[in-house]
């Protein structure tokens, strides 16, 4: 049973860094935008593909080909900026319709590009690290860790300890104000976005070998992050790391100890709780509620 | 791909050129004639979306199946003969679409045979069967019942023939006494579950724990694994999943280290498999659709034409797709030409009749007959040898034919009670 509860611990935590990852861009996006974009979980996707045509079909090392899916996904989030969501700004709807409208353009270029098969990515590494005989841990899944926990982190120091980081967290709390200070709000939009992306790209570029990459894997990726921001409050960074890992918890281990099925039921179930508790969501605020 | 293209150093201009020649070679090859008779048949599955697998690589062998046909004087009727063309429609596996599907390619199109995947798609193209008496295929019979007489399952049983997996393992590894099974939570899983809970208790196997079902939207299965494992089964049984699920799940089997025995439907691009695995890993795994360079497939009972041949076409136009599917729609047309030739006209209802004449038919793996009512309510499935294959040093080769049939008389009352436990016998569906 101890191995058991170790192996799921695992489990849980791997879930739960990736889907740091894609929350936290949400959330940023979110935070300093005001826009729900919907077209998250294919920018996921964007990052995963950009690992299958470095890395699987052009033979790149995978950390470059993990690098160029952050950089060239945070591009493609200035673009949404610039071209989608800066237009509508003040259509407090525009820009979740038209991030409806660009996934579905994303899902349609994936499919002209690479077909609609799921592409095959070799493993980066079939190193696995063996703690018991039933406990285990496979290197790639490492990777993701390590890197949500760098990237994190940098994210934590940039938003604290830099002006730029200032200006985005005054954006966030109120953008009036922070023009009136001489912040140029649409720099922040871009800075946000680009990370915002970024942080979605790296998450799908880095979990590539790992799970089955099509044009459609980013439905289920942003179902989850939604929850996730829900339960720890639209618009709360630190609300989406403790939600993400507290959904990772109680999915991995229901999963485990009662049934797949039941433990989508019980994320829901949290979430429901959690609106019903304190609609804000646990870190959230009445402001941006 | 665009990559893989530019990779080798192909020029745009070297690409473009290319590209329009084989368009015009393609052109050449399988355009009919304008002067030419013409049969067209509906092919009304998913072509883009998450089961597009089960589709798009069924056309890609219909038209080879088209050429060589038409290449050899096509479809011989009392009144001529006749080129054959196939008209698709993407359904993307949406049962609205696929009515609308079903209703264009016969009222535009003028088909005179529609095949389908079926499953989720068939209730949405079942009122236009029913109101036009349009001959209609499946690869599902969980789709069968006796409201559509026109709905045949010619190509496979799916779920039933995975019985004949669990027998061959049962007889050739004895010893294993212990397993257990993870499935999607859908139509295309839980029939395949109940037919699994049968062969493994005819087989005398206990199951350690209740069949795992999973959200066909899970994309991290490792806690599924570490359940499923946690009990040191002998045999995990993989049921029938898209590949999309089967690859990352014999993955982590492999990376939590399990060394035990793997069964399942499918293992489509099962190299795929052995390169995120080991050959030694894979060794052994046991499921049900043949590579057709299979020398076992040259057996004079097999009815498929050439299968070799076809086998090395299909992988020179399409390479590394060859999934379980880019055979079957090709082997309905085996049977529906046969039924056409026989009743001398491609009317549904005459070649419905012909096909089904005798009560027999030449399946794809051999002579079978056309059973299925106590399962599906009607004799519309076309049932007999169905083969086991098993991943040999990287390379999937047939071990056995093993008739459906058979098992049936033995075991029909345990599959009937399995299915019945999980709601899938026909009077049962919704």
């Amino acid at each position: 049973m101890v191995e058991l509860l170790a192996q799921t611990c695992l489990n849980a935590l791997y879930a739960a860094s990736y889907m740091s990852l894609v929350a936290v861009g949400l959330v940023l996006i979110f935070g300093v935008m005001g826009v729900i974009n919907f077209a998250h979980g294919e920018l996921f996707m964007l990052g995963a593909y950009a690992v299958v045509a470095l890395y699987a079909d052009l033979q790149l090392p995978f950390l470059f080909a993990v690098s160029a899916g952050l950089v060239f996904v945070g591009v493609v989030g200035l673009g949404m900026e610039r071209a989608l969501f800066r237009p509508l700004r003040n259509n407090p709807l525009g820009g979740l319709v038209a991030s409806i409208g660009f996934l579905m353009i994303l899902q349609a270029l994936a499919v002209m590009g690479f077909g609609v098969r799921m592409e095959h990515v070799p493993p980066v590494t079939q190193e696995v690290i063996t703690f018991s005989e039933k406990v285990h841990l496979a290197m790639p899944r490492l990777f993701v860790i390590i890197a949500a926990v760098i990237l994190l982190t940098a994210l934590w120091a940039f938003l604290t300890k830099t002006r730029f980081g200032w200006a985005l967290r005054a954006s966030a709390q109120d953008p009036e104000a922070a023009a009136l200070q001489g912040i140029s709000i649409n720099q922040t939009s871009r800075i946000a976005m680009f990370i915002g992306a970024g942080l979605a790209g790296v998450a799908g570029a880095l979990t590539a070998p790992l799970v089955s990459v099509n044009p459609h894997m980013g439905h289920s990726v942003i179902v989850t992050a939604f929850i996730v921001i829900i339960v720890g409050g639209v618009g709360s960074l630190e609300g989406a790391v403790v939600a993400a890992v507290a959904y990772s918890l109680v999915h991995t281990f229901v999963t485990t100890f009662y049934d797949g099925v039941i433990a989508d039921i019980v994320g829901l179930s949290l979430m429901l709780l959690v609106l019903i508790v304190k609609p804000t969501g646990l870190f959230g605020t009445a402001d941006r509620a | 791909m665009y990559t893989k293209i530019f990779k080798d150093g192909l020029s745009r201009r070297r690409f473009l050129e290319t590209a329009a020649s084989a368009a015009a070679l393609a052109g050449i090859n399988t355009r009919v004639l304008a002067a030419d008779k013409v049969i067209k048949i509906g092919f009304l599955a998913p072509l883009t979306g998450p089961v597009a697998a089960w589709g798009k690589p069924g056309l890609d062998g219909c038209q080879i199946w088209a050429e060589q046909v038409n290449a050899a004087g096509g479809i011989k009727l009392a009144d001529g003969d006749y080129m054959v063309e196939f008209v698709g429609y993407d359904n993307e596996y949406d049962p609205a679409k696929a009515r609308t599907g079903a209703t264009k390619l016969i009222r535009e199109e003028d088909v005179k045979f529609v095949m389908m995947l079926g499953g989720d798609t068939w209730p949405g193209a079942q009122p236009v069967a029913d109101r036009t008496g349009m001959l209609f295929s499946t690869l599902l019979p969980s789709d069968l019942a006796p409201d559509t007489e026109t709905l045949l399952a010619p190509a496979e049983v799916h779920p039933i023939y995975n019985v004949t997996g669990v027998e061959w393992l049962a007889e050739n590894k004895p010893d294993l006494k212990t397993a257990v099974i993870c499935a999607q939570d859908d139509a295309l899983g839980l029939p395949s579950v109940a037919t699994y809970l049968a062969a493994f208790e005819a087989a005398g196997i206990e199951m350690l724990e209740e069949p795992l079902l999973f959200d066909p939207a899970t994309t991290d299965f490792a806690p599924v694994v570490t359940k499923l494992i946690a009990k040191d089964p002998q045999i995990v049984c993989l049921d029938t999943c898209y590949s999309d699920y089967v690859h990352p799940i014999a993955e982590q089997l492999f990376q939590q280290g399990y060394k035990g025995q793997i069964i399942s439907c499918t293992a489509d691009f099962y190299d795929q498999m052995i390169d995120k695995t080991s050959v030694e890993f894979m060794e052994g795994f046991i499921f049900q659709f043949p590579d057709f360079d299979d020398p076992a497939l040259n057996d004079e009972a097999i009815n498929f034409k050439n299968p070799n041949g076809f086998f090395a076409e299909y992988t020179k136009r399409h390479p590394g797709e060859w999934g379980a599917v880019s055979w079957e729609y090709a082997s309905i047309m085996d049977l529906w030409k046969d039924g056409a030739e026989k009743a001398g006209t491609a009317e549904p209802a005459a070649v419905l009749a012909a096909m089904k004449d005798g009560g027999r038919g030449l399946h794809a793996f051999g002579t079978a007959d056309w059973w299925g009512e106590d399962l599906f309510g009607i004799d519309n499935a076309l049932v007999g040898n169905w083969p086991v294959v098993v991943i040999e040093n990287g390379k999937a080769r047939i071990k056995a034919f093993k008739s459906i049939p058979e098992w049936y008389a033995k075991h029909g009352d345990l599959l009937k009670k399995h299915m019945a436990a999980y709601g899938q016998m026909w009077n049962q569906r919704g």
